[in-house]
C-alpha cells in the first residue's frame, strides 16, 4: 500500500513537473522562436517561420517529458548514499504505456510528414506556377540569372541589359531565380525570404520567391566555399515596381 | 575521491579546456593577415586619399613585401593590408606587371561601384575591357558593423607586350596603369580580392595565390 502511495506521490508530482515544462515549451515556442528566426519577407518564409513555431510547439510535451523524468530522477530518486545500490525490480508488460508512447509517437510523426509535404508541395505549386509564366513571357514575372564565384554573387536580368552585382527586385512579383556557379559549390540563401538552393558549377538549379515587403535583405553563401567565404554576403533591395523600373533604366550597359 | 576533489578536478577540466580554445583562438587572430598597412595619403584635394598598389606575376618582385612570401612563384599584389579614411574619396592607382587571358564571368570585365562607372587605363577613361584581355581585377566588397555597403570592382587589363620578369628583384618593362576613384562611406573592414582565375591547382583556378591571404586578397579598413 505504502508503495502504491509512493507511486502514484510520484507521478502526480512528475506530471507537475511535465506541465510546467510542457506550458515553458509552449511559450518558447510561440514567442521565442519567432522572435529568434529572421524577420519574414516573403510568403516562404512566414510559412516557414509557422512551420518552426507548429513543430516547436508540438515537440514541447515530448521534451517535456523527458527532461521531467530526467529532472525527477536526478533529484529525487537520486542515490545518496555510500556504494553502488541494488538494482530495483524490472519493470515489462506496461500495455498502457506502449499503446500511449505508440499512438502519440505515431500521430506526432504522421502530423509532422503531412504538414511538411503540404507546405512543400505548395511551395514547388508557386515554383512551378512561376516557370511557367516565365516560360509564357508573363509580365508579372521577373527572371534573375545568379552566378556565384569565390567570393561574390552577380545577378543579370534575361530580356534586359542589365548585369549587377547587388540584387533588385519589385515587391509582390513572381521571381525566379536561376542559379549556378563558376568555380566550387556555393548556397544561394536569401535570408527573410526562406530560400536556399546550392548553386552548383556547370548546373542550373532554379527556385522561386515572391519578396512582400519593400526594405533591404541578405544573401549569405551557406556551403563553405573557401577562403572569405564568411564575407560571400551581399544585400537584396526589394522595391516597389516604380522604382525597379527606374532602377533598371538607370542601369549602363555592360558587356 | 572525495567532493571536493571531485570539484576541483572539474573546475581544472573546464579552466584547462577554456585555456586551450583561448590559445586556439589567439593563434587563429595572430595567424590573420597582414603585411604592414599602406596608409591612404591626402592628396591635397579636399576630402580626396591616394593609395597606389601594384600587381606582380611573380612575388619575388613586388608582391608579398617583396620577398616571395611562403611561395615566390605565385603572383601577388604588392599590399594586402590597406586603410583608408571614412566617408572620403580613395584615388587608386594600380600598377599592373603581369599578363593575364580570359575572365571565367565575363561581368567582371565592367567596372562597378567607382566614381561615375568608370576607370582610366593608360590615360584612357572606359568603363569595361574585353574580357578576354584581362590581368587581375581589384574587387572589394563587404558590409561593415553599421551596415555600410561597399562594392568597388574593377578589371585589371593585362600587358599586350608581356609580363614583368624578375631579373633579380626589378622590373623590366613599363606597367598598365589604371586609376579609379571610390567613396567610402562608414568604418568597417572590408575584403577584396581578384576575380580574374589566377590561382591555379582548384576547380575554376580560385586557389593557391586566390586563397592565401597576402598575394590576391587582402583587406581594406576604414577607419
Amino acid at each position: 500500500m505504502t508503495n502504491q502511495n509512493d507511486n502514484k506521490k510520484h507521478h502526480r508530482d512528475i506530471f507537475i513537473v511535465w506541465a510546467l515544462l510542457t506550458v515553458i515549451g509552449v511559450l518558447v515556442g510561440l514567442y521565442a522562436t519567432p522572435w529568434l528566426m529572421p524577420k519574414s519577407a516573403s510568403h516562404t518564409m512566414s510559412m516557414g517561420i509557422l512551420t518552426m513555431v507548429i513543430f516547436t510547439v508540438a515537440a514541447a510535451p515530448v521534451a517535456a517529458l523527458v527532461y521531467a523524468v530526467c529532472l525527477y530522477a536526478l533529484t529525487i530518486w537520486r542515490h545518496r548514499g555510500e556504494g553502488v545500490p541494488a538494482d530495483g525490480p524490472a519493470i515489462r508488460g506496461n500495455g498502457p504505456a506502449t499503446v500511449l508512447w505508440l499512438v502519440g509517437s505515431t500521430v506526432l510523426t504522421l502530423f509532422l510528414l503531412i504538414w511538411g509535404l503540404g507546405l512543400l508541395g505548395s511551395d514547388q505549386s508557386a515554383g512551378a506556377k512561376a516557370s511557367i509564366e516565365a516560360a509564357n513571357g508573363g509580365s508579372a514575372e521577373i527572371t534573375v540569372d545568379v552566378t556565384a564565384q569565390q567570393w561574390l554573387w552577380s545577378f543579370s536580368y534575361p530580356g534586359t541589359h542589365v548585369k549587377s552585382l547587388d540584387l533588385y527586385l519589385p515587391v509582390n512579383k513572381d521571381v525566379e531565380f536561376n542559379v549556378t556557379s563558376k568555380d566550387v559549390v556555393h548556397g544561394f540563401w536569401i535570408v527573410q525570404m526562406g530560400i536556399k538552393v546550392n548553386a552548383n558549377p556547370g548546373v542550373i538549379t532554379t527556385t522561386s520567391v515572391t519578396p512582400d515587403k519593400i526594405g533591404t535583405y541578405t544573401i549569405r553563401c551557406t556551403e563553405i566555399c573557401g577562403l572569405d567565404h564568411a564575407f560571400m554576403m551581399t544585400k537584396v533591395h526589394v522595391v516597389s515596381e516604380a522604382d525597379f523600373q527606374k532602377w533598371l533604366a538607370s542601369q549602363p550597359t555592360r558587356i | 575521491m572525495s567532493r571536493s576533489k571531485t570539484i576541483g578536478v572539474a573546475l581544472s577540466s573546464v579552466l584547462l579546456g577554456a585555456g586551450v580554445l583561448s590559445l586556439m583562438g589567439f593563434g587563429l587572430a595572430s595567424a590573420q593577415p597582414h603585411q604592414p598597412a599602406l596608409t591612404a595619403t591626402p592628396t591635397g584635394t579636399r576630402g580626396h586619399v591616394a593609395l597606389t598598389i601594384s600587381v606582380y606575376p611573380d612575388s619575388q618582385i613586388g608582391g608579398n613585401r617583396g620577398t616571395g612570401g611562403a611561395h615566390p612563384d605565385w603572383v601577388s599584389y604588392s599590399n594586402d593590408n590597406l586603410v583608408v579614411p571614412a566617408n572620403s574619396v580613395v584615388d587608386m592607382t594600380v600598377k599592373q606587371y603581369d599578363t593575364g587571358g580570359e575572365l571565367n564571368n565575363s561581368v567582371f570585365g565592367n567596372v562597378f561601384g567607382t566614381v561615375g562607372n568608370t576607370m582610366n587605363v593608360n590615360g584612357k577613361e572606359v568603363s569595361s575591357w574585353d574580357p578576354t584581355s584581362i590581368g587581375h581585377t581589384f574587387t572589394l566588397r563587404g558590409i561593415s558593423g553599421d551596415g555600410t555597403r561597399l562594392m568597388v570592382s574593377v578589371p585589371i587589363p593585362f600587358d599586350t607586350n608581356k609580363g614583368a620578369e624578375n631579373n633579380g628583384g626589378g622590373v623590366e618593362i613599363a606597367p598598365m596603369i589604371v586609376k579609379f576613384s571610390f567613396k567610402t562611406g562608414g568604418k568597417g573592414v572590408y575584403q577584396w580580392n581578384c576575380e580574374f582565375p589566377c590561382g591555379g591547382s582548384r576547380q575554376g583556378q580560385f586557389g593557391e595565390a586566390m586563397s592565401t591571404y597576402g598575394y590576391m586578397s587582402g583587406t581594406l579598413t576604414v577607419k
